[in-house]
């Protein structure tokens, strides 16, 4: 009988991981690539070095799966995505200087040509903002509007208070309004 | 004003550009995965069946040793007089062959 992978939620897929299964461990990292990607995306600000970030943090859970203790109060992303971090941040300590790519793709369309350059030099300045916020501030920023994660999420993959990651936000986005006032 | 501000800014936050992973991103570590065999935490009393089951012997091994302890049992059991009757034996021999000598 064929294993319905996709109907088998994480912690099922990570018990069978621990007994070496393959297609498990694939089940999984298909379901939480693209996530983690755009999480380490957002610390590291290379394609490269994220997708390497991603690949190391699946690697080390397939390698030591015991590492992943499944208590049921804990869900395997927060975990996840706190393993991303810590990567992205170790590669960036070790790295210090981190320089914005100003070549960077636009993602999103716009209508005409001005609107193009005005939103364009808007969206670098607003990331060359972000990456010079205080680290936490960047972090709890990234988490919640990047990569779409609650307040209570981010506030778990931090090990954070929730009232701790609202602040933070609201710093954030405080310290941005006031630097990018020319451009909201 | 303000209200305005944040909304664009939030807006601004949502829709941040940034490079799609590469589409074979996942195939990738799932492929690089295969290569790598899994490292168990092994516990305390995995260790001691592991170290149990080195010193493991096949059956006949177990009946031959046993076939060798009973032999030593049976050995060490049996009385003294069975090896005095041979030294009895031996002396016998030599008071005959010391009585023709005698005669000589």
């Amino acid at each position: 009988m064929a294993t319905a992978w996709p109907d088998k939620d994480d912690h099922a897929l990570l018990e069978l991981i621990q007994n070496g299964s393959h297609e498990a461990f694939a089940e999984l990292v298909r379901r939480h690539t693209e996530r983690s990607y755009r999480i380490a995306y957002r610390f590291v600000q290379s394609k490269e070095s994220a997708e390497d970030v991603v690949q190391d943090a699946f690697l080390k859970l397939w390698e030591e799966p015991a590492k992943w203790h499944g208590e049921l109060s804990n869900k395997f992303t927060t975990w996840f995505y706190r393993v991303v971090a810590n990567l992205c941040l170790d590669r960036l300590k070790r790295k210090r200087t981190v320089e914005l790519d100003e070549d960077m793709p636009l993602a999103d369309e716009r209508p005409t040509a001005d609107e193009i350059m005005m939103r364009a030099e808007a969206q670098l300045i607003l990331e060359k903002e972000i990456a010079a916020l205080p680290e936490r501030q960047r972090t709890a920023l990234n988490l919640c509007f990047d990569a779409g994660l609650s307040n209570q999420e981010a506030a778990d993959v931090m090990g954070l208070k929730l009232k701790a990651v609202q602040s933070l936000i609201m710093r954030a986005k405080t310290t941005l309004k006031e630097r990018m006032k020319a451009h909201l | 004003m303000s209200d305005n501000r944040d909304e664009r800014l939030e807006s601004m936050l949502r829709s941040r550009r940034h490079e799609a992973a590469s589409p074979d991103l996942a195939a990738r570590i799932i492929l690089t995965a295969r290569g790598i065999t899994q490292r168990q935490n092994v516990s305390i009393w995995q260790l001691i069946r592991d170290l149990c089951a080195e010193f493991h012997l096949p059956k006949p091994a177990y009946v031959l040793a046993c076939a060798l302890a009973l032999g030593i049992v049976v050995g060490l059991n049996t009385p003294w007089d069975s090896s005095s009757v041979q030294d009895g034996n031996a002396s016998n021999i030599q008071g005959f062959l010391s009585a023709d000598e005698e005669l000589l």
